[in-house]
């Protein structure tokens, strides 16, 4: 039991979180009235006139509204897996390797991408996947015809999951890491005794150790599912790869931004909120459910 | 891998620089033939305003504000520009004069990278209503804020603070302040530069290596591409004709002129073919032009090229059409007279030899060579709450003609620009161009002296003219590379060279304008544009690039007339 004085503190160290939570995220909030009015930014929102569910309406007529939305939720689930999967078998395929100096070095290496903006990693891409960068040079090399991978509409989804993957995975796979090392190591020399094989050690001790982890993050990602990524895609795409790449997010900054169709830009992004809100709510309850994780 | 991050990273450089310079470069921009509208209407709103105005009091427009003044500004900045010591694009030998003698204190509210991330942030600015004293905005934004009612009237400050100088150049450049007027109110000081024409720019030592003469017909250019590229003039890589980057349009809109800077403009309009503007059609209508069958025509050509290898394998992919021009890969590419200020410099730096020259073509069937006249260009504007309006028409005088003795002194053997000028907006007579070209040219073949250039009402060109001899070496009409000295007098080797160049080639081009209907948004396209706009690109592009079939331009025009277009046209009719 907490005595009142104890209760008080806690209260207080609260304070500047809640301050913080009020002004960049409730507050903020009252701009989604933008999604419901006619936006005019001389008068404000408060005095725009209302215009009802006009944008909503306008938004389900576009042919656009269902492309961006497939593809927002096809590259943001398939990252999802990816992030999820890569991680956990490079981590346990480098957990086996007893050279903890090579180990090491491998872990370090593969993070640092995850430190690279994205800016610089999609420029870095486009030369790669040039039609006279490496990967064609190979690929001529080898008696095959020059692709152009950033202008094909099919190839780009791919091209987008596996460069995030590729930049992600070391830094996701700390987290097995870490896990992995609190594994108990009697129950390894308990098992070696007992006869059990490597291949045993892992399927028996290892995975089912890490599983609880394992389903944590992929039901928290969940909630991740409409984040297909701005910044990235933003660098990489051009108008030919529009049906497979372009997304609720770069569609609402063209909208938004560049053509300044401010109300309909926020219904867009204000569905994809709701829609978002929805599934953090059911992930997290999985996530109680699971893996008895809870934050309150 | 760091090779080609480190490249990355200077043609993410490069490009930056060059959408920094692609406004600001095109200085003296003008051409007499843009404009026929008469100015009747304004000097009458203007006549109208004086006669309300309290009595007389007479301002010096060149005179020193009795206080300190200070001016907010939102500001562009090129992220490469070196300054001097410890000077910034807030704190220089520009603002300090400015503030020393004109008691003008210029403060940024917020600085952005010029380009896409500066026009982001105005846009923001503008939803926000956080707006600086003064910006410079683009058409689009300037039209959002006055409906916004965000801009401060500037007629009575205008008639009051403007220069009789800066008040002739608007006289000079008839229809510019009408089209900045609504309901009689004056909410912006535009630019001057007018649409320029699209040149086909040509590696001329590359011609002359292999015995072939400039274009003409598309022709023409297709053979010259198509030798450029088999006999390997730019290396083992050598491509045809550059264009359209990653991020970039295929031809310059009625909304979104980019003076037809690396873009394929030229090959539709050889073909006829105005897609992007709005034109009449056989009826005398408003029509789209990307919707017309002329369209489908050249996007056919196009198809063709790039199958043939023609034109970039990698248009609308390429990180920077700059690099490649600059690296000596490609030996072709469109872009108006100015081009020789922004690329063609990196280019000669790599290889002094690089003879690129200007051609009026492609022609049409007809013999006729077209252009559109995308408008679009820049705006200052001046808030509403800004409560010195009056400091900002002040210093757009001075930047032009308020250059005393101590200016010169103080900026001495330096260059100063775009990047130490706030609120820099390109200023001229409405043949300023053509003057500057023709004195210049007059000038080094001794028809005319150096103190027959008009020095009051041009004087660019006087100035360009007292540096020329040190520039161009004999035989004085003819602009080939070898004919400049590059590094006598280097601050004015690509003034000179851009405008005897660039410059004279496109004062004398024979140009069929077409002009577009529309030069705004109308009701409808405030909804549906980023729709419409994005059928067009994606259907474009996949067209030329053969993901799609030519027929599939067919499905564009009815989905893009059943999506709003045809609403949108009828509004443009009601506009004529």
């Amino acid at each position: 039991m907490l005595n009142k004085s104890f209760a008080k503190h806690y209260c207080l160290m609260l304070l500047p979180g809640l301050i913080w939570l009020f002004f960049f995220n409730l507050f903020p909030m009252y701009g989604i009235l933008t999604a419901f009015k006619d936006f005019n930014p001389g008068i404000g929102i408060l005095k725009s006139p209302w215009i009802g569910w006009e944008n909503f309406q306008y938004m389900f007529e576009l042919n656009d509204s269902k492309i961006i939305f497939r593809n927002t939720v096809a590259i943001a689930f398939a990252k999802m897996v990816g992030n999820l999967i890569v991680p956990l078998v490079f981590a346990l395929m480098l957990n086996e390797v007893k050279n903890r100096m090579f180990s090491r070095t491998v872990q370090t290496a593969v993070y640092l991408p995850h430190f690279l903006s994205w800016v610089i990693v999609a420029g870095m891409m486009l030369d790669i996947f040039s039609y006279s960068g490496p990967v064609n040079q190979v690929l001529s090399g080898m008696g095959f015809e020059r692709i152009l991978f950033f202008a094909d509409a099919q190839m780009f989804p791919f091209l987008v999951v596996g460069s995030d993957i590729w930049k992600e995975f070391g830094f996701n796979a700390i987290i097995f890491f870490a896990a992995l090392t609190s594994i108990n190591p009697e129950m390894y020399e308990a098992a070696a005794i007992d006869g059990a094989s490597q291949w045993k050690r892992l399927t028996r001790i290892t995975i089912p150790s890490i599983m609880p982890v394992t389903v944590l993050l992929a039901t928290l990602s969940l909630g991740n599912i409409l984040n297909a990524g701005f910044d990235q895609i933003f660098n990489l795409y051009s108008p030919m790869v529009y049906s497979t790449g372009d997304i609720i997010d770069t569609w609402v900054y063209r909208a938004g931004l560049i053509d300044m169709q401010y109300g309909l830009a926020t219904a867009v992004g204000l569905l994809k909120s709701v829609v978002g809100l929805c599934l953090i709510t059911v992930s997290y309850s999985l996530a109680y459910r699971f893996a008895n994780y809870r934050i309150f | 891998m760091k090779r080609s991050a480190l490249l990355i990273l200077a043609a993410i450089l490069v490009a930056v620089s060059l959408t920094a310079c692609a406004g600001k470069n095109g200085n003296s921009g003008n051409n007499a033939q843009s404009s026929s509208s008469s100015p009747s209407n304004e000097s009458s709103a203007q006549s109208s305003s004086e006669n309300s105005a309290t009595p007389e009091e007479v301002i010096d427009p060149f005179a020193k504000f009795a206080e300190p003044t200070e001016i907010s500004i939102g500001r562009s900045i090129d992220p490469n520009y070196k300054f001097e010591g410890s000077d910034t694009s807030e704190d220089n030998i520009y603002t300090r004069w400015l503030k020393d003698k004109f008691n003008i204190v210029v403060k940024h509210s917020w600085e952005a990278a010029a380009g896409t991330d500066y026009q982001q942030k105005v846009s923001l600015a503008i939803s926000s209503n956080d707006l600086p004293d003064a910006m410079v905005v683009n058409e689009t934004q300037l039209r959002q804020m006055v409906k916004a009612g965000q801009l401060a009237d500037l007629n009575e400050v205008y008639e009051k603070y403007a220069s009789p100088e800066l008040k002739a150049v608007y006289d000079t450049n008839p229809g510019l302040l009408d089209s900045v007027t609504f309901d009689g109110k004056l909410y912006a000081l535009p630019e001057t530069t007018l649409p320029s024409a699209a040149l086909t720019w040509i590696r001329k030592d590359w011609l002359d290596q292999l015995g072939l003469q400039p274009p003409k017909s598309l022709q023409d250019l297709e053979t010259i591409a198509k030798a450029f590229i088999d006999n390997k003039m730019g290396g083992e890589k050598t491509i045809g004709i550059v264009g359209t980057q990653q991020g970039g349009t295929l031809y310059s809109t009625f909304l979104n002129s980019t003076d037809h800077w690396y873009n394929f403009s030229p090959l539709f309009f050889s073909n006829n073919a105005y897609p992007g503007i709005w034109v009449k059609d056989q009826d005398g209508n408003a029509a789209y032009g990307s919707i017309l069958p002329e369209t489908k025509t050249a996007l056919a050509m196009m198809r063709d090229w790039y199958a043939k290898g023609i034109l970039d394998k990698e248009l609308g992919v390429r990180k920077s059409t700059g690099e490649v021009v600059a690296s000596g890969q490609s030996g072709i590419f469109f872009g108006p007279w100015w081009s020789a200020y922004n690329n063609i410099p990196d280019n000669i730096k790599n290889d002094p030899k690089a003879n690129w020259r200007p051609y009026a073509a492609p022609l049409d069937a007809a013999g006729k060579f077209n252009s559109n006249q995308a408008t679009g260009s820049s705006f200052v504007v001046v808030s509403k709450k800004a409560k010195h309006p009056e400091a900002v028409i002040k210093m757009t005088t001075l930047h032009k003609w308020g250059k005393d003795e101590d200016y010169k002194k103080l900026t001495e053997g330096k260059q100063i620009g775009s990047n130490e000028t706030p609120l820099f907006l390109i200023l001229g007579a409405g043949d300023q161009l053509e003057y500057a070209v023709n004195s210049l040219r007059k000038y080094l073949a001794g028809e005319i002296k150096l103190d027959d250039v008009d020095i009051i009402n041009y004087g660019w060109a006087h100035e360009m003219a007292s540096h020329a001899l040190k520039v161009k070496k004999e035989p004085m009409d003819d602009y080939d590379i070898q004919y400049f000295d590059q590094t006598t007098d280097a601050g004015f080797f690509t003034h000179i060279y851009a405008h005897l160049n660039g410059g004279s080639t496109f004062v004398d081009a024979d140009i069929n304008w077409v002009r577009s209907i529309a030069t705004a948004q109308t009701k409808t396209m405030e909804t549906r544009w980023t729709n419409l706009k994005k059928l067009e690109d994606e259907t474009f592009f996949k067209i030329i690039m053969g993901t799609a079939e030519l027929d599939s331009f067919d499905t564009f025009v009815k989905e893009w007339k059943d999506q709003g277009g045809d609403k949108i046209t009828e509004e443009v009719n009601a506009l004529k």
